[in-house]
């Protein structure tokens, strides 16, 4: 695993990775009075929103399991599924190309810039560009990229990752945007108007669309059986991105592909309603291909860059697999409770929340990033609005006992240590009542004693942990089997 | 009189063992008699979710060695018993004979509420308690065990409560088990604003089902609003006056 997480490492050499910092920026984002307001505000909203959408089907659990249906079999038949994607995308004139990792798709995508001498890109947000750190690669090679989406480009003049899958910028207050857009986007006048902010970014974005020689997009899905790939929006950035400049480059990881049609319609459905609780977003594009010679519109070549990634290594695993149904709706991440407490920075990578908790550590590989698949007290609320059919917290579940399969005593650090110990000894005792029940009682008086709970609550440790918050459990006089002796003595007495 | 085996997980043994004894005092009301195996020990639930497999089966083992002859089970926590339905039969698949005998005790494995209302078919308790009072979903119960109209109809019913509406009712309390002191900072601001919602119901008592949850909620509520209450279900459905 080790080797496995130096080599995905070495593929990302411009996309800073900090899913080892996760309790630091996690215990510093919860002191963000700003951004907790805001989480608050929006886990409350959100999931009613997305709850009234859901209901506007006759049968939401239906619809729900349909859509999760579809996402199973999309991943149990990925092969075959993605090789009548490439073959009908490529029949409809496209030029699909199937890159092994983020610098391979990089690379790709930088040469067919440099070769059509482009001096920027505008873009379409996409998540797995920002897995790959294409926009990094691009400006390393003298090659600017303007993101469109205007989340995305409110972070992107920032320089922070993004807050949320979906809302990327939704956290940042609008005094600061004001303040940015003067700085970096030729707004003129401040202002804290919503709309003025959208018309400035509008007039700045709208000239480099002018003159784009090349659009960068994502892809939300990509019908195997037409060879279609499909872009949702409410902005149409994606749309204007990919119908402008002459070369559109449309990028997606593997497991976009879904079968046909009918089954990308009820994904629609159950997408927009679980991201942002339309029942569709404003903007749909489906694109069959570049422009034909008898159609006025469109771009005159058509790229897809398919990006593995890692996707084939974790596809292996049978278990693991089920990571690849996820369509990014982001519904999870507004129902988690860890993620509406700390919002997307801590998760250190493009994925935060649940699908980010599942999705990161198995392209990184588990050294640094177990602390993303424990911070989850198994709640199973994102599970439960899941559209694909993930068990975000068994999968967590999945990934402690590989990584108890794993683990090597001698790198334990002392806190691990004491924890594994205890296990030993609880393994041990489970078995055996009588001295369970004297380990409980003595337990019990322990901590009933100052003098020895004191102490503990002040070296790292689950005591000190726990009593950050909250007060020791208040020992009983007696333990409840304990009690029943005695109540049953008493019984018998009488 | 019916007799029904106790289930008594280790952290009412251990810390809550008032939980226990109101279960007692609750089913012998009801006219049946609880028995208690003394040699009963702990689930295996804190080594089945960190990913412990040959802790969690030793427990497993053990667990259906002590219970296997009875004929109901009842327990005052729905991931316990969650813990013997759905993650045994997972647990010991290698093992056919105890995989099968898993999944036979698990169809007689309850939770208290559950007991009472789907087995028993018992509404109320004849309990009376003057206070106002919100109920807590905990997380295994309500999405895993389907357990959310049981408690609150017996709730509804004991003379003198009045059920008020909790804000995110059905949302985590930060407790998790290992969470809770892996992350005590999250968890820490997750309980905090259960509790707020809990302040801003103007109830007086916080109800809940689950003695994980209750851990977690009681000892917050004791440091920081030592004025507020959290109690069991099984607690609340005993009390007179």
């Amino acid at each position: 695993m080790q080797r496995f997480y130096a080599a995905r490492a070495e593929g990302y050499p411009l996309v800073k990775i900090n899913t080892h910092r996760f309790k630091e920026i996690a215990k510093e984002e919860l002191k963000n009075t700003y951004s907790r307001g805001f989480l608050d505000i929006f886990s409350q909203f959100f999931p009613i929103l997305r709850k009234n959408a859901m209901e506007s089907f006759s049968d939401p659990q239906e619809a729900l399991e349909k859509s999760a249906a579809i996402r199973r079999d999309v991943v149990a038949r990925l092969p075959q599924l993605l090789d009548a994607f490439e073959n009908n995308a490529a029949n409809n004139g496209a030029k699909v190309i199937r890159v092994k990792d983020g610098r391979e798709a990089n690379t790709v995508i930088v040469n067919l810039a440099k070769k059509r001498g482009i001096q920027y890109v505008t873009k379409g947000k996409s998540m797995v560009t920002e897995e790959i750190g294409l926009n990094q690669a691009l400006q390393a090679n003298g090659i600017d990229a303007f993101e469109s989406d205007l989340g995305e480009f409110i972070t992107q003049l920032l320089d922070r990752p993004p807050f949320h899958i979906v809302g990327p910028a939704m956290n940042v207050p609008v005094e600061e945007i004001s303040d940015i857009f003067i700085q970096r986007a030729e707004m003129k006048t401040p202002t804290l108007d919503p709309v003025e902010l959208g018309h400035a970014a509008r007039v700045y974005l709208r000239n480099k669309f002018h003159h784009a020689g090349m659009g960068i997009t994502g892809v939300n899905m990509a019908v195997a059986d037409t060879g279609t790939i499909i872009n949702v929006e409410n902005e149409g950035n994606i749309r204007m991105s990919k119908s402008s400049p002459k070369t559109q480059v449309s990028v997606m990881t593997l497991e976009k592909v879904v079968p046909d049609m009918q089954d990308a319609l009820h994904l629609l459905r159950v997408l927009c309603r679980s991201c942002t609780g339309q029942k569709l977003a404003a903007y749909v594009s489906m694109d069959s291909g570049p422009k034909k010679t008898n159609e006025i519109d469109g771009p005159e070549e058509l790229f897809i860059i398919i990006v593995d990634n890692g996707r084939s290594e974790l596809y292996k695993d049978i278990q693991s697999r089920q990571a690849l149904q996820c369509i990014r709706c982001g519904a999870c991440l507004n129902t988690c409770p860890v993620y509406t407490k700390i919002g997307g920075y801590p998760y250190g990578w493009a994925y935060s929340g649940p699908m980010g908790q599942v999705l990161t550590p198995l392209l990184l590989g588990f050294e640094a990033t177990e602390d993303l698949f424990r911070a989850c007290t198994r709640c199973g609320a994102c599970r439960d609005v899941c559209p694909a059919g993930i068990d975000h917290p068994k999968m967590f579940q999945a990934f402690e006992t590989r990584r108890q399969e794993r683990k090597k005593i001698p790198g334990l650090n002392r806190e691990e240590m004491i924890i594994e110990m205890g296990f030993v000894i609880w393994g041990w005792l489970v078995t055996r009542p009588r001295l369970w029940e004297l380990t409980a009682r003595l337990t019990r008086k322990a901590l009933s004693l100052p003098a020895l709970s004191e102490p503990l609550k002040r070296i790292d440790g689950p005591v000190k942990h726990w009593t950050h918050s909250r007060t020791l459990p208040h020992p009983a006089s007696q333990t409840f089997r304990e009690h029943w002796k005695a109540l049953k003595k008493a019984e018998y007495d009488r | 009189m019916q007799t029904v085996s106790l289930f008594i997980p280790c952290l009412v043994d251990l810390f809550l063992p008032r939980i226990g004894e109101a279960t007692i005092k609750l089913l012998r009301h009801l006219g049946l008699s609880p028995v208690y195996h003394e040699t009963q020990t702990c689930c295996g639930q804190p080594a089945i979710s960190t990913g412990r497999t040959s802790q969690a089966v030793r427990a497993a083992r053990h667990f259906i060695d002590v219970f296997k002859n009875d004929e109901i089970i009842v327990c005052p926590s729905g991931s316990c018993v969650y813990t013997v339905k759905y993650e045994y039969p997972e647990l010991l698949k290698n093992d056919p004979i105890l995989c099968r005998q898993a999944a036979e005790i698990g169809k007689r494995t309850f939770e208290l509420s559950q007991f009472m209302v789907d087995v028993l078919g018992v509404n109320t308790t004849g309990a009376s308690f003057h206070c106002q009072a919100v109920f807590h979903e905990s997380c295994k119960n309500l999405r895993r065990l389907g357990i959310s109209e049981q408690p609150k109809k017996l709730i509804e019913n004991v003379s003198g409560t009045m059920l008020l509406p909790l804000k995110e009712a059905d949302v985590c309390c930060g407790f998790g088990g290992a969470f809770s002191v892996q992350f005590p900072e999250i968890s820490e601001a997750i309980v905090e604003q259960k509790v707020r919602h809990f302040i801003d119901s103007e109830a007086d008592v916080l109800i809940l089902s689950e003695p994980g949850c209750l851990l977690n909620l009681d000892g917050y509520l004791k440091l920081k609003h030592p004025d507020k209450k959290a109690m069991h279900l099984a607690e609340v459905l005993c009390r007179t006056g």
